[in-house]
């Protein structure tokens, strides 16, 4: 439908009021919930990442686009069953390791993770081990996605691997990692499941990891 | 110095390249470097975490920073500038410590117990974050001024190293000449992206702010040289690990004029600019240039464009450059052998017709092993010369 692309159009623009307006107008006019996500919000987001990836948006133009499917998932929410979206991807358990303070790409990674239909569960910043540990197995998390912007802290990563075998539920949780100093090498080194360079592929790593 | 045969073994290569290769002064090199003369070996700059100038002070066996940089044949010498005698920075009840700008930060542990355990300042706090108009931003009443310091020191604290070694004038990371990184501290950097696009009043504002303080410190500095001050540095952070931060256009639309005055201003005392980024800026490099850049420091080799071998055939004739070592993986995680290939690859690639500075992209970080950093520094001695 051509409105639902004018959403996706917004979305990818960063236009969060144009498309907060229009994504409660779709609902009156009965348009699902799941189309909503699908049509508007992942489309839009979608097409800012390829537009990212070919150099034609940047930082800031990331962080409206999520801020602005932050704005629709606000609207939908309280029309979903139980308070949240009622057919998730999958949960991701988030945050960034102990030590390390940095949470931008992080927090976008999280908004493009729920616009693109995840359950995310952000602990922030600094999070320790034992943390992660508890809310990968209260939330039954598909995925644990690790952020570390400072290089010395990423060996934290390391650790929480080897926490999650220790613990016997390695084997139950997919772990992503992802953060200016981590590459693949690194990812491979430690035996994470995933590394993603920016969110847009972060967002695709994670339906790959779903499977 | 320590005189156990331990240190004298450690300290052995270095030394022995040393007095085959050194023809000149520390300053004399730099000056050669900057001006696009090959000198007798190419200079060396040294940014380092203290927790790894520790271990490097005991592993070679030196009393103390100036001993270590001297053994090393560091070549730069950092300048701070003007003591500051304005009101002391508040301490608060949650342990947070205010700066210049009053924006807080409070110590941060990272790696605690481990071998690689170090602290870092980290901002808590951002004074402008939660305002929404101009005129909030107005009413801030923590502006600083330049004359909340003492300038008449300046000139004796260059003038001592001289003759010898080479007068780098910075800040440091809290009060260095920039645009972009005071205005994150003092906004958040999550509300400094959001307002690039959607509140661009409050970018020039705060941005304005900024600058008219740099423009007018700024000078009062390098009056207060008197001549001694050979270099000015001034950084930002303009590059992701993968492309800038933002576009070349909103650089220009917020960044390039004041980019400009800043450089105007140094070249106008007779002093060329070194400008550090971290990251992949490699769409911005001809917008530096244009005005005014003479330096590009840091030159982060993981970051997507930033080989050192392209930049120099590409921008080698109008742009020097400092650094091109890698502190994010080769030097923690990287064999000596690595180390070595990837000095010898840096000099190869960027020391012809001079207009290099051996440097690591940052600071040596904690998590770092000594046979790296000593692989390091003995590489810039083997493979530096010309």
């Amino acid at each position: 439908m051509s409105t639902l692309k004018t959403l996706s159009e917004y979305v990818e623009q960063g236009k969060g009021k144009e498309a907060r307006a229009l994504a409660q107008k779709l609902l009156g006019e009965n348009i699902s919930a799941d189309r909503i996500v699908q049509e508007g919000l992942i489309a839009g987001l979608d097409a800012i990442g390829e537009r990212y990836s070919r150099f034609e948006a940047f930082v800031p133009e990331l962080m409206v686009a999520g801020m602005a499917a932050q704005e629709v998932l606000e609207v939908l929410r309280p029309k979903m069953t139980h308070g949240t979206l009622h057919k998730t991807s999958g949960t991701v358990v988030l945050g960034t390791v102990e030590g390390d303070v940095h949470d931008v790409g992080k927090n976008i990674v999280a908004m493009m993770l729920e616009g693109g239909g995840f359950k995310v569960i952000d602990l922030g910043v600094d999070v320790p081990v034992a943390k992660f540990l508890k809310e990968v197995k209260y939330q039954e998390a598909d995925i644990l996605a690790l952020s570390a912007l400072y290089s010395p802290t990423r060996l934290a990563m390391k650790e929480t691997i080897q926490a999650l075998k220790d613990e016997g539920i390695r084997d139950k949780v997919k772990v992503m990692v992802g953060g200016a100093p981590i590459d693949q090498a690194f990812a491979d080194l430690i035996g994470a499941d995933g590394y993603a360079p920016d969110a847009p592929q972060a967002v695709k790593l994670a339906k790959n990891l779903i499977g | 110095m320590k005189e156990a045969q331990i240190y004298k073994d450690r300290r052995y290569r270095i030394n022995e390249l040393r007095a085959k290769n050194e023809k000149m002064t520390s300053r004399e090199r730099c000056l050669k470097a900057i001006n696009f003369e090959e000198p007798d070996r190419v200079p060396i700059d040294n940014w380092m975490v203290p927790e790894i100038k520790k271990r490097c002070m005991e592993y070679w066996g030196c009393e103390n920073e100036e001993e270590l940089l001297a053994f090393l044949g560091v070549d730069v010498r950092d300048n701070y500038g003007p003591s500051y005698v304005g009101q002391e920075f508040k301490t608060f009840d949650d342990g947070t410590v205010a700066d210049l700008w009053g924006v807080r930060r409070k110590v941060v542990t990272y790696g605690k117990g481990t071998p690689h355990e170090g602290t870092f300042k980290e901002v808590a706090w951002s004074p402008l974050e939660h305002m929404t108009t101009v005129e909030e931003i107005e009413s801030y009443e923590s502006w600083p001024s330049p004359d909340w310091w003492d300038y008449s020191k300046v000139k004796a604290e260059c003038a001592y190293w001289h003759p010898q070694y080479f007068v780098l004038n910075k800040g440091d990371r809290l009060d260095r000449t920039a645009q972009l990184k005071p205005m994150m501290y003092l906004r958040g950097i999550q509300q400094t992206f959001i307002d690039l696009i959607r509140n661009p009043e409050i970018v020039v504002c705060i941005r304005d702010h900024i600058v008219n303080y740099f423009v007018e410190y700024n000078p009062k500095v390098f009056e207060a040289g008197g001549g001694e001050i050979d270099m000015f540095m001034m950084g930002d952070d303009m590059g992701g690990q993968r492309g800038p931060l933002i576009s070349v256009d909103m650089w220009r639309k917020y960044f390039g004029e004041a980019f400009r005055k800043y450089c105007d201003i140094a070249h106008k005392y007779g002093l060329k600019v070194m400008y550090h980024t971290c990251g992949d800026v490699y769409q911005l490099i001809p917008d530096f240039i244009a005005n005014g850049l003479d330096m590009l420091q840091s030159v982060q080799p993981e970051a997507t464009n930033m080989d050192i071998k392209r930049l120099k055939q590409e921008f080698g004739k109008d742009l020097s450059f400092q650094g091109g070592m890698s502190i994010q993986q080769v030097l923690p995680l990287g064999t000596t052998e690595d180390v070595r290939k990837m000095v010898q690859y840096a000099a190869d690639s960027a020391k012809r017709g001079g207009g290099y500075i051996f440097g690591t992209a940052h600071n040596i970080q904690a998590d770092t092993p000594i046979e790296n950093v000593a692989a390091l520094f003995e590489a810039y001695h083997e493979y530096g010369v010309y």
